[in-house]
């Protein structure tokens, strides 16, 4: 085989190993249904997908949903990837081996990159793919552009891919340098993405005057041009979808030239970035030597923060997860689309407290920190195995440790939180009671998924802590409970708000104890059986 | 001090590592166990030190069942892999107050002893860095002398002259021996013969997972003029 195939080949498949390592295989079809759990997110993106098209088709511009999925679509995909570079090139075990190989730079850079490209491919099927193949079946089947679209498919991830890429391989071997690079490596990539959230926000803010409005849309495709002004790519995808040739050959033009220097760039970026990066190594830190005693529980909560902490990666993803929603909504209300003022009206008063809950409960929805709490350990995880610490202890120190960091984190956006919406105490009262209770029993009973599914063997930092069933089934869990909980509210939601709120948590009150008893009762003897 | 009773492990791929195995040790022994290259040593360690769970079987160290009490059987001993995979983001000093805080070692005691130790093992001047930026052999020094740090009743080490300069390895020999003359037990594996003959009270082969002599080299040797490497190849030769 070819040295690119067969060195992509087994990069990819010791990425993707991850979601099907663990798996059962006796249970053939648990795992098939498992794998696709993922697809059921279609769902929701072809229901958004539908209506973005039926807006547009009652303007009569209906191909328009394909130039705005292709925008978000590759928005998004900046956004994912970037984590994903850096973890793949930087942070990966397998840098030491691939170096010694008789291979071309290009072809190291390529092969790398072909697994951040399938997973971004993924994602473009949920967004861009739905919206490609409602465009042209919908209302009668467009062959043509269904066979254009499908391959504009597989194109799409090439731009955002290939521009995180220039923009991060350089960008990190200048903040990786020197001291405390690991910390510089987290605030410099968060800096990068609110960047890149702000400049989106900024860029995309149409600003229109009605009478405007009315030149435009008598313009064939004024409206077209109004939207993807600012990415010009879009209108030539969505020009070449429609069956314009000369579009098509500017889009694949452009994301050719873009493969064509990246493949130029590969041996500096190699050389300057990932090997001058790898070779650094962590800085030694200079200090005393002392002898303090602590207790045995603070220090086993220590560990695993520090494992945490001491990952960028883990770091990184760990702060996105709690934050990023909020960070977006900052966001958003400092560049104006949004208006505080619209809190503070009268008629919103009685949501309060569900809109207050509701953020402040974010870390714990969002980021199942237990569900990677051993995953993270991974290959020294009988370290604490073999300290007389009791299984019970060591299991719920984990537990302990995502307690803390999302109850500080909910405490973080409480405090952001009441300095936009201001409430009153009895709110910020019974908005803690559930955040609490909420954040007892998600903490705990994501443990169970990581019991169930260890996951020690990771090569690189993003498949422990994102790209793993574990996520999912995490994710799984909150929407069955969602599910549920959204029934349930149906069935009283014309009790008080309050009400509501401590009728949820004492529900998850007694849900938590129903976890302690499955993690202390039934878990307890699995997690003595995971084989290190 | 560590008694084994019909213990085995059996893998997920329905492979017998480890294969009824009987083994006693007294107290105050350092006894060598050997055998080829995926004979079930590590495996055999693993249980003792409760990592993974014997399929079946019981294992008791000091008396404490390590499945029945985990806790009180942990307390008396202390265990060095084969291979230095530890937390590593931290500096060497905080390994080793963690280590002596699970312990309980007074703060007197771990200051003599760490002082002692890493001393000993030329690591003492590279305690305040973080352990990532340590060699191979360092890190495998550093929890030698972690190990060390409780004092521990049961000494366990799976391999532990592998990746060891000479210099490092003789000073880890007469740790050994030292702390069998203060009354300790030490549980080694290993595939150097000539150090297991010359440092160990008892001997005991494991092959295919099966425990195929337990015994004094003098014993094992005694009705041939073989030495002690020829016997072992014989005995673990393959059909
Ligand atoms: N985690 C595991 N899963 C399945 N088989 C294993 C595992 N660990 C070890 N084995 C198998 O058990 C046998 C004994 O291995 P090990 O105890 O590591 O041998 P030794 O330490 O004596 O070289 C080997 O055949 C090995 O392949
Ligand atoms: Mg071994």
């Amino acid at each position: 085989m070819n040295k690119f195939l067969s060195l992509t080949k087994i990069l990819v498949l010791d990425f993707f190993s991850k979601y099907t390592q663990q798996l059962n295989v006796k249970n053939k079809y648990l795992t098939i249904l498992v794998m696709f759990l993922p697809a059921l997110l279609i769902f929701p993106a072809a229901q958004m997908v539908l209506e973005l098209y039926n807006t547009f088709l009652t303007l009569g511009f209906p191909e328009l949903t394909i130039t705005y999925m292709y925008i978000a679509n590759t928005i998004l995909m900046i956004f994912a990837s970037i984590p994903f570079i850096i973890s793949v090139f930087f942070y990966s075990k397998d840098l030491q081996l691939i170096a010694t190989l008789p291979v071309k730079e290009a072809t190291i850079v390529f092969s790398k990159l072909a697994s951040v490209y399938i997973y971004l491919l993924i994602i473009s099927c949920f967004f861009f793919g739905t919206s490609v193949v409602l465009y042209s079946t919908v209302g009668g089947l467009k062959l043509s552009s269904l066979n254009v679209g499908i391959i504009a498919l597989i194109i799409s991830p090439l731009l955002p891919m290939i521009i995180s890429a220039i923009i991060i391989l350089p960008f990190m071997s200048v903040i990786g340098s020197g001291k405390r690079r690991n910390l510089m490596v987290v605030v410099g990539n968060m800096l990068l993405l609110v960047a890149i959230i702000v400049m989106q926000m900024l860029s995309s803010r149409i600003q229109l005057r009605p009478e405007e409005l009315n030149t435009i849309l008598l313009q064939e495709d004024g409206l077209l041009m109004m939207v993807g002004r600012r990415f010009p790519p879009s209108i030539w995808l969505t020009k070449m979808i429609q069956g314009s040739i000369f579009h098509g050959f500017l889009f694949i033009g452009l994301n050719v030239v873009l493969v064509l220097i990246l493949k130029a760039c590969a041996k500096i970026l190699y050389s300057k970035a990932l090997m001058k990066f790898n070779q650094e190594g962590a800085p030694v830190q200079g200090g005393k030597i002392y002898y303090k005693s602590r207790n045995k529980g603070l220090q086993m909560i220590k560990r695993h923060i520090k494992i945490i902490v001491s990952n960028p990666i883990f770091l990184i993803n760990t702060v996105l997860t709690i934050f990023l929603p909020i960070l977006m909504f900052i966001i958003i209300l400092f560049t104006g689309e949004f208006q505080a003022e619209l809190f503070k009206s009268t008629a919103l008063e009685p949501y309060h407290v569900y809109i207050f809950s509701a953020i402040i409960t974010t870390p714990a929805i969002i980021g199942s920190l237990s569900s990677t709490a051993i995953t993270r350990e991974g290959k020294t995880f009988w370290e604490t195995k073999v300290l007389p610490v009791s299984d019970r202890d060591n299991i719920k120190y984990r537990i302990y440790t995502t307690l803390i960091i999302q109850l500080v984190a909910s405490l973080i956006l409480g405090i952001m939180t009441l300095l936009t919406i201001p409430v009153n105490v009895q709110t910020v009262l019974i908005a803690a009671v559930f955040c609490i209770t909420s954040t007892l029993f998600f903490s705990n009973i994501d443990i169970v998924i990581n019991i169930e599914k260890p996951l020690l063997n990771w090569s690189t930092p993003t498949a422990a802590v994102k790209n793993n069933l574990n996520i999912l089934l995490a994710l799984l869990l909150r929407l069955i409970v969602g599910v549920f909980g959204y029934g349930l509210y149906k069935l009283i939601d014309h009790w008080e708000a309050n009400i509501v709120i401590l009728i949820f948590s004492g529900l998850f009150i007694m849900l938590y104890f129903i976890s302690i008893w499955i993690v202390y009762g039934i878990y307890k003897d699995k997690f003595i059986d995971i084989v290190p | 001090m560590l008694t084994l009773k019909n213990a085995s492990k059996t893998y997920g791929n329905n492979k017998k590592a480890v294969d009824q195995l009987n083994l006693e040790i007294e107290k105050g022994e350092i006894i060598g166990f050997i055998g080829p290259n995926g004979a079930g040593k590590t495996t055999t360690i693993r249980m003792i030190t409760g990592i993974i769970a014997p399929t079946e079987g019981t294992i008791e160290i000091n008396g404490k069942d390590i499945a029945k009490q985990p806790v009180e059987a942990k307390k008396n001993f202390t265990f060095v892999p084969d291979h230095p995979t530890i937390f590593d983001a931290i500096k060497g000093i905080d390994y080793l107050n963690f280590i002596a805080d699970m312990h309980e070692v007074t703060i007197q005691q771990r200051k003599e002893r760490i002082e002692k130790y890493t001393k000993a093992f030329q690591i003492y001047d590279a305690l305040p860095q973080t352990i990532n930026s340590y060699s191979h052999g360092m890190k495998q020094k550093l929890l030698i002398s972690g190990a060390l740090l409780p004092n521990p009743n049961l000494f366990i080490l799976d391999e532990p002259m592998v990746g060891l300069d000479p210099h490092s390895a003789k000073i880890l020999k007469d740790v050994m021996r030292e702390h069998c003359e203060k009354g300790g037990t030490v549980f080694f594996s290993s595939h150097v013969l000539e150090v297991v003959e010359n440092l160990c009270d008892r001997v005991a082969i494991i092959h295919r997972g099966k425990l195929i002599a337990c015994d004094t080299a003098e014993n094992i040797k005694k009705n041939s003029s073989a030495t002690l490497e020829e016997i072992f190849l014989e005995m673990t030769k393959d059909e």
